[in-house]
């Protein structure tokens, strides 16, 4: 479980982050959703410990990340999966030696063993064959698809996607965030999941926080947005297609 | 550990075996045209011709093979360590080893000042070669110094000091070329705009430095 009270960000003189609280629970999936800009990304990186907050707190399983010390901080890190809006997989290494790379800093398995992981994640990501490629040579879904195997290969027990499926067709797209899902229930971990896509919110969106400008503006789960009344939400659902192409349905 | 121990291999595999051809060519090209910038300036019937290759090879190992090769590798190699950096640092790869909790700049930056440091004095030994090699050819394809004078000028009062002087001078000019492009490289922000502009800034002021250190240090050692 992830709690987070207060936060507030700024970059200079622009507050990114108006006091943000949020419970993000042990094997649920939360979603984080709002417009470009909002400050989704900025919320997972304070979160992780890349940027400082200027005040606020953040509870890992009741730890205070910025009251810990430096060692205990790195041992809360090898708990911590993170995949980037951008993939960040590292240039020089092959997809294999990418999804290795935080087995060998992170965890004490034998050779074999991290091999096997390896294969797994792969497979579990629909990329069986890809061991050997460079990420110059992947399509920006797949590159995607890799991050998530690496980010999930140490078995993370705090798993954070940024937009784990855009650029990912609709097919693909179900199969990571039906994996994401799996994944948190299967080894019970807390994950947070950053999206735009209305159809991830609806289908694994079982804790939603809504952000709007810096501000907490609302949240629910997937049954309760579908009834809000809340005005910005709605132009944000409303934006994605998604009720228009529901009511169709019906 | 031993992933460090790749990385530094990796490093002067790429530094050094990358960087041997250009230094070959330069060097050759340079050797030659000290010896006729040489042997164009001395006229005087006093003066034995040999000289010619006593100075070829002072030249060589004194100032061009080290501080030469080091401004060409301020350029080659301080541009691709900038802009490799920085290019890290806005896709965001960098973060990403700092999650896995790896300390970023010592896994990226450190491996490549070792391993720039310890290879460019092979590199520079290299070219005194190349370079002394290109004004021998001089003086067996043209007639401006004849072959046994120019082998006896090559030979006369060497110093080992001298090499030690100018492998020294390699040794720092290398810490320089790597870590000032790195520093800015790894503070590069935003975007591929500024990648760009700190790789030039990492070259400059590389240069720069170099030029500065080579004198302190010739004041230092030779005076
Ligand atoms: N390092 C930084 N320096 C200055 N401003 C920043 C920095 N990082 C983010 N911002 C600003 O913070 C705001 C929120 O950015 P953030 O990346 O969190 O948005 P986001 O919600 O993730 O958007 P998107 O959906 O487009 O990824 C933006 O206005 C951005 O300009
Ligand atoms: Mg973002």
């Amino acid at each position: 479980m992830i709690e987070v009270v207060g936060l507030n960000k700024s970059f200079g003189d622009k507050h990114v982050l108006k006091d943000i609280s949020a419970v993000f629970e042990t094997g649920k999936t939360s979603l984080i959703i709002g417009a470009s800009g909002s400050g989704k990304s900025t919320l997972a990186r304070c979160l992780v410990g890349l940027i400082t907050p200027e005040s606020g707190r953040m509870l890992y399983d009741g730890r205070d990340f910025l009251e810990l010390s430096n060692k205990e901080k790195k041992e809360l890190r090898t708990e911590i999966g993170f995949l980037f809006q951008g993939s960040a997989l590292f240039d020089f290494m092959t997809v294999e030696e990418n999804i290795r790379f935080p087995l060998d800093m992170l965890t004490n398995l034998t050779k074999k063993e991290k091999q096997m992981r390896v294969d797994e994640v792969l497979e579990r990501v629909e990329m069986p064959t890809s061991h050997k490629l460079f990420p110059s040579e992947l399509s920006g879904g797949m590159k995607k698809r890799v991050g998530i195997a690496r980010a999930i290969s140490p078995q993370p027990k705090y798993l954070f996607c940024d937009e784990p499926n855009s650029g990912l067709d609709p097919q693909t797209s179900i199969v990571i965030d039906n994996l994401i899902h799996e994944i948190t229930v299967e080894y019970n971990i807390t994950t947070l999941v950053i999206s735009h896509d209305m159809n991830s919110v609806m289908e694994i969106g079982e804790y939603i926080l809504f952000i709007h400008k810096g501000d907490k503006w609302w949240e629910g789960d997937n049954q309760k947005i579908l009834k809000t009344d809340n005005e910005e939400l709605l132009s944000f659902v409303n934006a994605s297609g998604f009720l228009t192409n529901k009511k169709a349905d019906l | 550990m031993s992933i460090y121990r790749k990385r530094l291999f990796d490093e002067m595999v790429s530094l050094g075996l990358a960087s041997l051809g250009i230094i070959m060519v330069i060097s050759l090209f340079m050797g030659a045209v000290i010896t006729i910038q040489t042997a164009a300036n001395i006229d005087s019937a006093f003066i034995p011709s040999y000289t010619i290759g006593f100075t070829t090879r002072q030249s060589t190992i004194l100032e061009f093979s080290p501080t030469i090769m080091a401004l060409i590798l301020a350029g080659k190699v301080g541009s691709n360590i900038a802009s490799e950096i920085g290019l890290m640092r806005v896709t965001e790869q960098i973060d990403a080893l700092e999650i896995m909790g790896v300390n970023s700049s010592s896994f990226l930056i450190l491996p490549k000042i070792i391993a720039s440091v310890i290879i460019n004095p092979f590199l520079v030994i290299i070219s005194m070669f190349v370079s002394i090699g290109g004004g021998y050819m001089i003086a067996m394809f043209t007639d401006i110094v004849s072959v046994s004078d120019y082998v006896y000028g090559i030979q006369l009062d060497f110093r080992p000091y001298h090499v030690v002087y100018a492998l020294s001078k390699a040794a720092v000019f290398a810490f320089i070329f790597t870590s000032v492009p790195a520093y800015q490289g790894y503070f590069a922000a935003g975007s591929a705009l500024e990648v760009g502009k700190a790789s030039t800034r990492g070259v400059v002021q590389s240069s720069i430095i170099i030029l500065v250190a080579n004198y302190l240090i010739t004041q230092l050692f030779l005076i």
